[in-house]
């Protein structure tokens, strides 16, 4: 199916008018004849991304290779919002023609109704992992990992902390602490300090984990909001270890900052690509996300990024050095767990506001 | 005759400025107010619900308490900075206001984001200032300006200052020296010609200036958020949340109403304070 991309001319047309054939033998009555060629092509389309570094990967990589292919330009903005998404959907003015989402957004947004659906005819998916095969209307575009980070002079050697019962430790590894401002994942990590089996984790009991939680209330310097947040107090000194995004701390490590990864207990979930209901253009966001499957370029964005994207033979294309800092590294992803979203997306909002009220109580 | 023709010109005047008005108002009622009343409209539903639980939930309560106290700190700290600060500009000589003036609006020019990271480097632990007062022997340990209300506080004085100046400074630049010579003729002491005569005649600006300050303090989200390390809750953080996390727009409806009329109440309330003290001044 990769390989039917670069099939141009009149042998992609008689592709396509064979698939259309087959698909209009056995639905006559649902499809149009009109689905059997390909939709012009417009100037430009608009894909929606987080901005920054990540942005400016995805503009060498992968926006380029689609404008060389398809001689369309790809316009970028951001950052991704869930609460736009269903504003430009209900008015029925959706600028996106693909926007980025984080994995709870995206499920949140498929249940929402503002989804298109992914054509698997254009997007192959087949070298992913099974459980992600007949994906319906969310694009897994790559893992990131919520993982512990520390101050290597803070914690020299191999006297550092290793858990999450030693990150709740505040006798064995002193200093302040920081932790993102969401239950989402700080629960999780607050029951395995207190002895809950990653896979004994949900349903979560969120009495224990709070409880857990008040343990650590007064060491957090900082409960932070953003992703350069989250490292900043970390290379400040204004907390000496801290949750941040797996993607972040590698880019600080690899100017020099005195930072590691502890991968042990890690949250690793799924960021993703959607299309909007009603999109313009949706055509040609189906062969952006098809393109996006490719295991070449997810490669090579592992590789400037440390978020690897999960089609399986993407692997061959990660350098063998920086493979060591990716959370889908053999050794990494059996220290982690799969945080459960679609379990947060149906329980997480009286959550939230619990956790909200924790946070202002003294 | 003469008055007729006076009369006729008058109402043309009076229509082409009706007629001008029109358009801004049209503008202004299509794509401001209506898109809002809609918008609110949402908060209420079949039932009070989203309204009763906006204003009896402990969380919002605190929140909303915790918003308009900032507000007025926030207005409070500009006024006692701002009020000095537009005095020296209005008796400087033009060149040197000029100067003071460009430093006060040199933030302006600048992204927000960008300045509240650069009070994040310089208030941190390991920040400029603490190792500048930590390098003079003033302090031992770093003290935490920063993840708490006082970097809430900086961050925002610092971006809300020249709305609280700007109409200080005009107000004052008004003030008829005359009266000053007047009052000092008749023998009043310095203290007493600020109390009686100037702080009298510069309390529209005042007012203008703190109404100002406090309206754009309340709607306050991303400081709050990063200097005060999640500890500062704003209502703008609230329905922030409500409208692009939870999605449910007709509870954010109904915080943004309770916010709103907040916002009323104590600007009027300000309002009437400052204009029944002009009067006894």
């Amino acid at each position: 199916m990769i390989m039917f991309d670069r099939i141009t001319g009149p042998a992609a047309a008689r592709l396509l008018l064979a698939t259309a054939a087959t698909l209009l033998a056995s639905f006559p009555a649902a499809l149009s004849p009109a689905r059997a060629q390909e939709p012009a092509k417009p100037a430009q389309i608009v894909i929606n991304d987080s901005g920054g570094d990540m942005q400016a990967t995805m503009r060498k990589i992968f926006y380029k290779a689609f404008e060389d292919r398809y001689g369309i330009r790809v316009v970028t903005t951001s950052p991704p919002d869930l609460g736009k998404l269903r504003a430009m959907v209900a008015s029925g003015n959706v600028d996106w023609t693909v926007t980025e989402l984080t994995g709870q957004e995206a499920i949140d947004a498929e249940k929402a109704g503002l989804l298109e659906k992914l054509d698997l005819n254009i997007i192959d998916l087949s070298p992913y992992p099974e459980h992600l095969r007949q994906r319906q209307f969310i694009f897994p575009k790559s893992v990131y990992s919520t993982v512990m980070a520390y101050r290597t002079d803070k914690f020299p050697g191999e006297n550092h902390p290793k858990s999450w019962a030693d990150f709740f430790d505040v006798k064995k590894f002193p200093g302040m602490r920081s932790l993102q401002n969401t239950p989402l994942e700080n629960l999780e990590f607050a029951l395995l300090a207190d002895g809950v089996a990653p896979d004994k984790l949900y349903p979560l009991d969120v009495d224990r984990a709070f409880k857990k939680l008040d343990t650590i209330k007064k060491h957090v310097a900082v409960w932070w909001t953003t992703g350069a947040q989250s490292v900043q107090a970390l290379v400040d000194g204004e907390a000496v270890m801290g949750t941040a995004w797996n993607g972040r701390v590698w880019a600080l490590m690899k100017q020099g900052a005195p930072l590691a990864i502890e991968w042990n207990g890690g949250a690793i979930k799924e960021a993703a690509y959607a299309i909007p209901k009603g999109a313009a253009n949706s055509y040609w966001g189906q062969k952006f996300l098809a393109l996006a499957a490719e295991p070449k370029p997810q490669g090579e964005y592992a590789n400037t990024i440390g978020y690897p994207g999960l089609n399986l033979e993407s692997i061959k294309f990660t350098a063998a050095d920086v493979a060591p800092f990716m959370p889908t590294y053999p050794d990494n992803l059996k220290k982690q767990f799969w945080t459960d979203l679609v379990w947060w997306s149906e329980n997480g909002n009286a959550i939230k506001e619990r956790w909200a009220r924790w946070i202002l109580e003294n | 005759m003469r008055r007729g023709l006076f009369s006729l010109n008058l109402s043309r005047k009076t229509w082409s400025g009706i007629g001008g008005a029109v358009p801004p108002i049209l503008y202004i009622t299509l794509l401001f107010l209506l898109p809002v009343l809609i918008f609110l409209g949402g908060a209420f539903d079949d039932t009070p619900r989203h309204l009763v639980r906006s204003v009896s939930d402990p969380l919002y309560q605190r929140v909303l308490i915790d918003t308009l106290m900032l507000g007025l700190y926030v207005t409070g700290i500009c006024f006692i900075l701002g009020y000095p600060l537009a005095y020296a500009l209005s008796v400087m000589p033009p060149r040197w206001a000029l100067v003071g003036f460009a430093f006060l609006l040199l933030p302006f020019w600048t992204s927000l984001l960008v300045r509240t990271y650069a009070w994040m480097v310089l208030l941190g632990r390991n920040g400029v200032i603490n190792n500048l007062l930590m390098g003079l022997g003033l302090i031992d340990t770093p003290v935490s300006f920063l993840n708490n209300m006082s970097g809430v506080l900086i961050g925002m004085v610092h971006v809300l200052l020249p709305y609280m100046v700007f109409p200080l400074f005009d107000v004052m630049k008004r003030v008829d020296g005359s009266l000053l010579s007047a009052a000092e003729g008749l023998g009043a002491p310095g203290w007493k010609i600020f109390l009686r005569v100037y702080l009298p005649l510069t309390l529209p600006g005042i007012l203008a200036g703190s109404v100002l300050v406090f309206v754009l303090s309340i709607g306050f989200y991303i400081t709050p958020a990063l200097l005060g390390g999640g500890r500062v809750a704003t209502m703008a953080l609230m329905i922030e949340r409500q409208v692009r996390e939870f999605l449910d727009w007709d509870f954010a409806a109904a915080l943004s109403l309770v916010l709103l009329i907040c916002t009323l109440l104590v600007s009027i309330g300000l309002g009437r304070l400052l204009r029944g003290k002009e009067i006894h001044g």
